[in-house]
């Protein structure tokens, strides 16, 4: 009983410590990559634990379905979101060097 | 027989996606909140053997999750991966690591 | 649910999100390209995802979790459009 207070306390301040170093990542970076790294990697660890931990607190099969589609489709997506970023930066290099 | 394969394959393929998980968000943390960055930032050019667009979607994806890493491009003809790596102090390193993700794909998509 | 947890943790994890949010815009209004502004408003749609799946351990509601859903995949086409724009502006 209380040991799973302490389990989705750790698991929700966590998720959230990780976000907030994603955010201080996207400040402190100095080119448009290492913001991409910091955006990438770190939110969706954030995220997924933030779900694990809320999901653990519901503890229901409705909860556990979506949780679980939540996190399929943010690691899915997140890297396809910085491929594409990148790309159009590509792009916009391209034309201004020529 | 392949089936029995894939059911071994699968669950250590998830194993090893997580331990690269953790590994790469505590050194992200760690560079982030170090208090002077030294990060030296370098472009590589890594030659794909995947062709199955399930395999380079796993690929791609697992290379932006594994530490210091970024998939940036593909070339058209899906043979050259632009990657874009936050540590450049071991560069072996890191292609081999790549490399050795590459196999592991390979084996679970043929 | 089984337990309740005590709202200090809540609150903290609240902090955590608004300073986070807080830092994020500056790196929106800041912003040297375009791709950056998106980058963070990307991050932006993350922070609240966040914030509506801690809202709802607050409040006790399960549904909320709908709004999860939708909100990181409408983040994810909002990403793709913007930039498939870019490029196609510049190419």
């Amino acid at each position: 009983m209380d040991s799973i207070i302490i389990i989705i306390s750790v698991f929700i301040l966590l998720g959230s410590f990780f976000i907030l170093v994603s955010a201080i990542g996207i400040l402190r970076f100095k080119d448009l990559y290492g913001r991409l790294h910091a955006t990438t990697k770190a939110t969706s660890f954030g995220i997924l634990l933030l779900i694990i931990g809320v999901s653990l607190f519901f503890n229901d099969i409705t909860v556990y379905t979506k949780a679980f589609l939540i996190v399929f489709f943010v690691y899915l997506t997140a890297p396809l979101a910085a491929h594409s970023i990148t790309k159009s930066f590509f792009q916009k290099n391209k034309k201004t060097k020529t | 027989m392949k089936l029995l394969k894939l059911l071994y394959y699968i669950p250590e393929f998830l194993v090893f996606y997580l331990i690269k998980l953790l590994q790469s968000n505590f050194q992200m943390a760690y560079i982030i909140l170090s208090p002077k960055m030294n990060t030296t930032a370098e472009f590589i050019e890594f030659p794909l053997e995947v062709k199955s667009s399930a395999g380079l979607l796993l690929l791609t994806n697992l290379v932006s999750m594994t530490p210091g890493t970024l998939s940036a491009d593909i070339s058209n003809d899906k043979k050259i991966l632009l990657i874009h790596a936050l540590l450049m102090s071991n560069d072996q390193n890191t292609v081999g690591e790549i490399e050795s993700i590459q196999k592991r794909i390979l084996r679970l998509t043929n | 649910m089984i337990a309740t947890i005590p709202e200090t943790v809540l609150y903290i994890a609240f902090a955590f999100l608004m300073l986070a949010m807080i830092i994020t815009l500056v790196r929106l209004l800041k912003g040297p390209s375009i791709n950056d502004q998106i980058a963070a408003m990307d991050l932006i749609a993350s922070i609240i995802i966040g914030l509506v799946l801690v809202y709802s351990v607050l409040i006790n509601n399960a549904m909320y979790f709908d709004i999860t859903v939708i909100l990181s995949l409408v983040s994810f086409i909002g990403t793709i459009a913007i930039s498939t724009y870019l490029s196609q502006k510049n190419g």
